[in-house]
């Protein structure tokens, strides 16, 4: 598994990917925007760029020759993913820091880089990561529908839950109004955010194996 | 010791079907596996390898059931489809400091004398290669990696006919002292005229014949004679072409007399693999 993960990042993953996140995690700086559609280029750029790579390298050829189980091989991927995706957040968590302490006083209709909203950005990202990964095995080299489709699961999510948060009393309460600085309501909505992006990441994964068993290479 | 012992192979597609493929080679052999484009060639290597789901049979290699042993057998068998086409833009050292680490017998020595043996350059990308330098490449791995059994489809296509020498020349040097075993595909039937032990040929999804390649020679008879004589042998013969001179056909040996006036030779791989696919064209 170690061998595969080094292998993924010596030849499959462009260094570029890895500086991404800090290119796009600056538009957390943009004051009070939409700030899901940060992580959202991850799904939109990162993704499909490095699918394709992998198609184009024929990276499944490559995976299969070599001694290792197929169980693996999309454990790797799947870890590669992730590892991207922290980056991502973690990288925007930084940039939203900066940009609460440099406009105090702004008021967000949209949501607020809270701890809270952190926790919804995981769930959009478990909601990507499903349907993407579950998608992907069924061929493992046919991105476009997989990448497509969980790109469009991940912008409903953020749209529903954006609109959630103008129009329901509870939601706005949440994250805009009075449990915005309840630490413990915040940081209970990003554990849970981060337990269905776990959940999520696992069931795909699982999904993931039993495709790719299927598949004739 | 078989070291690949396949056994009533099937596979069913919408328009092919891979049928009840059986074959064995001898462990220190070479052999040949022909048939023309489409014939299941790769579909038999790939299934060979599980990289494709059969729908029956049984796949030895090395005397134990791959599915059951893939990991510890991958580690044992280097093979190759075509040249290497995977990170082409990546520099050969930077793919093989990559796959050495997946091997347990990975064999550093070993890999740079075969680096020096075909004159690859470790910095060179690989799309840099030649054709037949990217076959060599996928061999020094596999080589280095200690494989006892190489599966190559179509190995020499594409190379130069110096460069296809060679390859057979380092074939039949690697045979020699009877550890390792080759399987390659081709359809260029003079390279196993060359350097292969055993033939296997397969036609439309199923084995024709099997076995050494004298043997596999010496089951078929070419016919020449004149037309009157066609009808002599007519209902024998495998397929046939008419000339000006009369007709040209193949025939088992077993079905020919030969006290009769038709002129008889050994034929060729290239005729028998032509023979075959003219008679299916004739039952069509």
């Amino acid at each position: 598994m170690y061998n595969l993960l080094l292998k993924e990042l010596k030849l499959g993953v462009s260094p570029f990917y890895f500086l991404l996140p800090f290119i796009t995690g600056t538009l957390m700086l943009v004051p009070a925007w939409l700030y899901f559609v940060v992580l959202l280029y991850f799904c939109c750029i990162t993704i499909p760029n490095l699918l394709a790579g992998y198609k184009s390298q024929n990276d499944l050829i490559f995976s299969i020759m070599i001694p290792v189980t197929k169980k693996d091989i999309i454990k790797a991927r799947v870890a590669v993913i992730v590892i991207l995706e922290l980056l991502h957040i973690v990288a925007a968590v930084i940039y939203g820091m900066i940009s609460i302490s440099l406009y105090p006083n702004l008021n967000y209709f949209f949501y607020k880089p809270t701890i809270g909203f952190w926790g919804l950005c995981f769930i959009m990202l478990a909601i990507f990561n499903i349907i993407l990964i579950s998608m992907y095995y069924k061929t493992a080299y046919k991105y476009g529908a997989a990448t497509v489709t969980s790109i469009i699961g991940a912008v409903l999510f953020a749209g529903g839950a954006e609109w959630l948060g103008i129009k329901n009393s509870f939601v706005f309460d949440l994250f805009k109004g009075a449990s915005a600085d309840n630490m413990a309501i915040q940081i209970s909505i990003l554990i849970a955010g981060i337990a269905v992006f776990a959940i999520f990441t696992i069931i795909a994964y699982n999904i993931a194996i039993i495709q790719f068993e299927k598949v004739d290479i | 010791m078989l070291a690949i012992d396949v056994n009533n192979l099937n596979k069913k597609y919408k328009n092919f079907h891979l049928k009840d493929v059986c074959f064995q080679l001898e462990k220190g052999y070479i052999m040949g596996f022909i048939g023309t484009n489409g014939a299941g060639k790769t579909t038999t290597l790939k299934s060979i390898l599980n990289m494709i789901h059969i729908d029956g049979g049984e796949i030895n290699i090395l005397g134990k059931n791959f599915i059951k042993h893939e990991m510890e057998l991958k580690q044992e068998i280097g093979y190759a489809f075509g040249g290497i086409d995977y990170y082409t833009r990546n520099k050969i050292r930077q793919v093989t400091n990559v796959v050495k680490r997946f091997y347990k017998n990975w064999d550093e020595e070993a890999y740079f004398n075969y680096l020096k043996k075909f004159n690859l350059d470790e910095n060179k990308k690989i799309v840099e290669l030649s054709a037949g330098m990217r076959v060599n490449y996928n061999l020094a791995l596999a080589l280095s990696h200690g494989a006892k059994l190489l599966i190559l489809d179509e190995p020499t296509s594409g190379l130069d006919p110096v460069a296809r020498d060679n390859l057979l020349d380092i074939f039949q040097e690697l045979v020699e002292e009877g550890e390792i075993s080759i399987l390659f595909s081709t359809h260029i039937t003079s390279d196993l005229e060359k350097c292969a032990d055993y033939i296997t040929y397969i036609n439309n999804g199923q084995i024709i014949k099997s076995s050494e390649k004298e043997e596999f020679i010496n089951t078929y008879r070419l016919l020449n004679g004149g037309e009157s004589q066609l009808h002599e042998v007519k209902d024998h013969l495998i397929s046939y072409k008419i000339n000006s001179f009369g007709f040209t056909g193949l025939i088992h040996t077993k079905d020919f007399d030969p006290s009769s006036n038709i002129k008889s030779t050994l034929p060729n791989l290239e005729e028998i693999m032509i023979y075959f696919s003219k008679k299916e064209e004739q039952h069509v």
